[in-house]
């Protein structure tokens, strides 16, 4: 007892020395979590802390969990399923496919061990201990793709020797959603993961995680729909999670619900002013886009220029990106391509963020016919591929391809070479497609597959260009720009139905518009004509 | 501090933990060119010393088996070694795990020149000249060797 005594205290120091500075940004921890019950042989009196700390590491507060698990163990140094915590927050975000950092690998390492030299009261703890541990075994020398798949072995493995145990069953889902691979379109570990948890959300409609993790769940076009309960029902269960208040617009965006987009966002750049300048950028793009989707450009244009006057003192490419992607979205959805000629460029250390100014000019200047200007910002845009291809970032290097086929195809369809223009545009589109779009943008400036059957028309091929709208609303849904676009191909290809459904759904959609959109007005006029 | 700060605090709302900070936001190149293994591998290769450029790159691959780049410069290597077949068979994985890697297509297209299959360099530039609707170099350059070959 007294050895146990010993090598807890001597793990409490080592633990003491686990928790970091970043301890003082957004650590506090405090307000509502949701519920979770996850029983320990700690001290009782902790045990409240250990929900609370387990809540945390559901809703991916990394350092207020990192923390809470490092004080834990502080209080109660013979708590060694503490360390599980701890070492599993260390793991970073399971659904990054980055996995941990080296440092954190150590710490979590070190703690692990510390944890099995003082050996949990319960088997089911040293079980909890031991699964997590799969992951970071020999890590130093294995891709994230195999740590991923020891860890979902382990959980699974873990989850089936305890089937009453319903956190491992939920610990279980989210490291199978962990394994789900971008090249498989079936989303079979998504769904396999979505199975397990969608009985525990009605069991428990107030678990941060079993909310959080149907919301990844459904992170992708074709399912994204199912995700909607959770991801209305999570900002609800942890609104003191900063990331909770976020994430559940990353399925309202794959749906086109943007009232609810905008609702969220602007629930979490009133957060991000707390301190989290660059998160509020995030926050602010997402609601541009959603405000612009519903006409609401008077809103659209506010939350940007509040965004505008928060000053980062950071070079992260989540608010140089949102910086540079709000004024061009505002410019190019609604068609003002004299505004998005007028941008003013910057360079910034991240090159693609850079190119977004380049691509809008360029895509201004074609539109109004200013082929020479258009050439310019082409070169613009060619020398922030050359970056980005030095730099070996591969998958913005693709963006800013579609970008550059997207200019070089409106350049040649504005010459006059009409047939080249659609193959340069249908290349666009086609690579754009292949390449998913990224967590750091609520959408493309503007989706090519649109753009593809905005030249169709104007080169009045409207049947096709019907085709091409309609391909785009699979993964781009609800789009005002789409729907009108659709509504004027419809209607030249002599389809009154079909055109009247559209204008009809444009209606629909910028219900709450302030009215500044031309389309809208010309939608009303054609429907009252009917 | 205030600044590192307020990376580890932004960090923390979007969910990204401290010490990886923009981790899946972030403009970042792809791991293995953060990998000391692969920094070692190119400098070998710029030196010349290709063994040694294998054996890097190698160790670097095995943490993260599925980068293009990493196999198209072993396959580089083990070509001026003149170990062909091994040559090709990077070049290959290169090529399987990105189509439209540029570079793969151009080596093993001057690397097919090497061993007189023109045939299959050509399949190569045809590659190319899909990839490239817009100029690049590799497209020219495995073109102009291919000139110069049948000349």
């Amino acid at each position: 007892m007294k050895k146990h005594a010993l090598l807890a205290l001597a793990s409490c120091m080592a633990f003491a020395t686990f928790a970091t500075l970043a301890h003082e940004g957004n650590e506090s921890g405090r307000g509502k979590l949701g519920t979770v019950k996850f029983a320990t042989s700690c001290d009782p009196k902790l045990q409240a802390d250990f929900e609370r700390a387990v809540a945390m590491l559901h809703s991916f507060w990394w350092s207020a969990a990192e923390k809470a698990f490092d004080d834990l163990f502080a209080k109660d140094p013979t708590c060694a399923i503490a360390a599980w915590g701890y070492a599993s927050i260390l793991m970073g975000n399971p659904l990054g496919g980055v996995g941990s950092a080296p440092a954190d690998a150590k710490k979590a390492q070190a703690a692990l061990e510390k944890a099995r030299m003082i050996g949990a009261r319960t088997d089911r703890e040293n079980d909890y201990i031991a699964a997590v541990s799969a992951y970071y075994e020999n890590w130093e020398n294995k891709p994230e793709k195999e740590r991923q798949l020891a860890r979902s072995k382990a959980y699974e493995a873990l989850a089936a020797k305890y089937p009453a145990d319903d956190e491992a069953q939920i610990f279980n889902a989210l490291y199978i959603a962990g394994t789900q691979s971008q090249a498989d379109q079936t989303f079979a570990a998504y769904l396999k993961a979505a199975g397990i948890l969608e009985p525990y959300f009605k069991k428990y409609p107030d678990h941060p995680g079993v909310a959080h993790y149907l919301i990844h769940s459904y992170d992708a076009p074709p399912i994204a729909e199912k995700g909607l309960a959770a991801a209305r029902a999570y900002a609800g269960i942890a609104p003191s999670a900063p990331h909770a208040l976020h994430m559940p617009s990353h399925i309202f965006t794959r749906v086109g619900a943007w009232e609810e987009s905008a609702a969220t966002n602007l629930r979490s750049i009133e957060v991000a002013k707390a301190g989290e300048i660059d998160e509020g950028y995030h926050g602010a793009d997402y609601a541009v886009y959603a405000y612009l989707q519903l006409g609401r450009d008077g809103d659209a244009r506010r939350t940007m220029q509040e965004a505008m006057t928060m000053k980062s003192k950071t070079t992260r490419a989540v608010w140089l990106y949102a910086y540079a992607a709000m004024p061009a979205r505002f410019a190019i959805e609604r068609g003002d391509w004299w505004e998005a000629m007028a941008l003013p460029v910057s360079t910034t250390a991240a090159p693609f963020t850079d190119a977004l100014t380049y691509y809008a000019r360029a895509l201004g200047a074609v539109r109004t016919g200013d082929v020479a200007a258009a050439e310019k910002e082409a070169a613009g845009l060619a020398e922030m591929h050359k970056k980005l291809e030095e730099a070996k970032n591969r998958y913005w290097a693709t963006e800013v391809e579609v970008q550059r086929l997207t200019i070089a195809g409106w350049i040649a369809h504005k010459k006059g070479d009409t047939e080249e223009g659609l193959k340069l545009m249908r290349a666009a589109a086609d690579l754009e497609d292949k390449n998913e779009k990224h967590i750091v943008t609520p959408g493309r400036i503007v989706p090519a597959r649109e753009l593809l059957g905005e030249m169709l028309f104007e080169q009045k091929q409207p049947a096709a260009a019907l085709k091409e709208f309609e391909a785009s609303q699979i993964r781009e849904p609800n789009r005002f720009r789409n729907y009108w676009d659709s509504a004027r191909a419809a209607e030249a290809m002599g389809d009154r139905a079909k055109a009247t459904a559209y204008y009809q759904k444009l209606v629909t959609l910028a219900a709450k518009s302030d009215g500044s959109r031309h389309e809208l007005v010309l939608a009303k006029m054609a429907l009252t004509q009917r | 501090m205030r600044g590192t700060l307020t990376v580890l605090a932004a960090a923390c709302f979007l969910g990204l933990p401290p010490s990886a900070a923009g981790d899946g936001y972030e403009s970042k190149p792809e791991l293995a060119a953060r990998d000391p293994d692969y920094a070692a591998g190119k400098k070998a290769i710029e030196e010349k010393r290709w063994e040694e450029a294998i054996e890097h790159l190698g160790k670097a691959a095995v943490r993260d088996p599925d980068n293009p780049d990493l196999q198209n410069w072993i396959g580089y290597s083990n070509r001026k070694l003149a170990k062909y077949d091994l040559a090709f068979k990077h070049y290959k994985r290169a090529i399987e795990l990105d189509p439209r890697h540029r570079g793969a297509h151009e080596y093993i297209g001057e690397t097919y020149l090497l061993v007189g299959d023109v045939a299959s360099a050509e399949k190569h530039l045809a590659a190319l000249r899909e990839i490239c609707l817009l100029p690049c170099e590799e497209r020219d350059d495995l073109e102009r060797a291919i000139n110069a070959y049948k000349k």
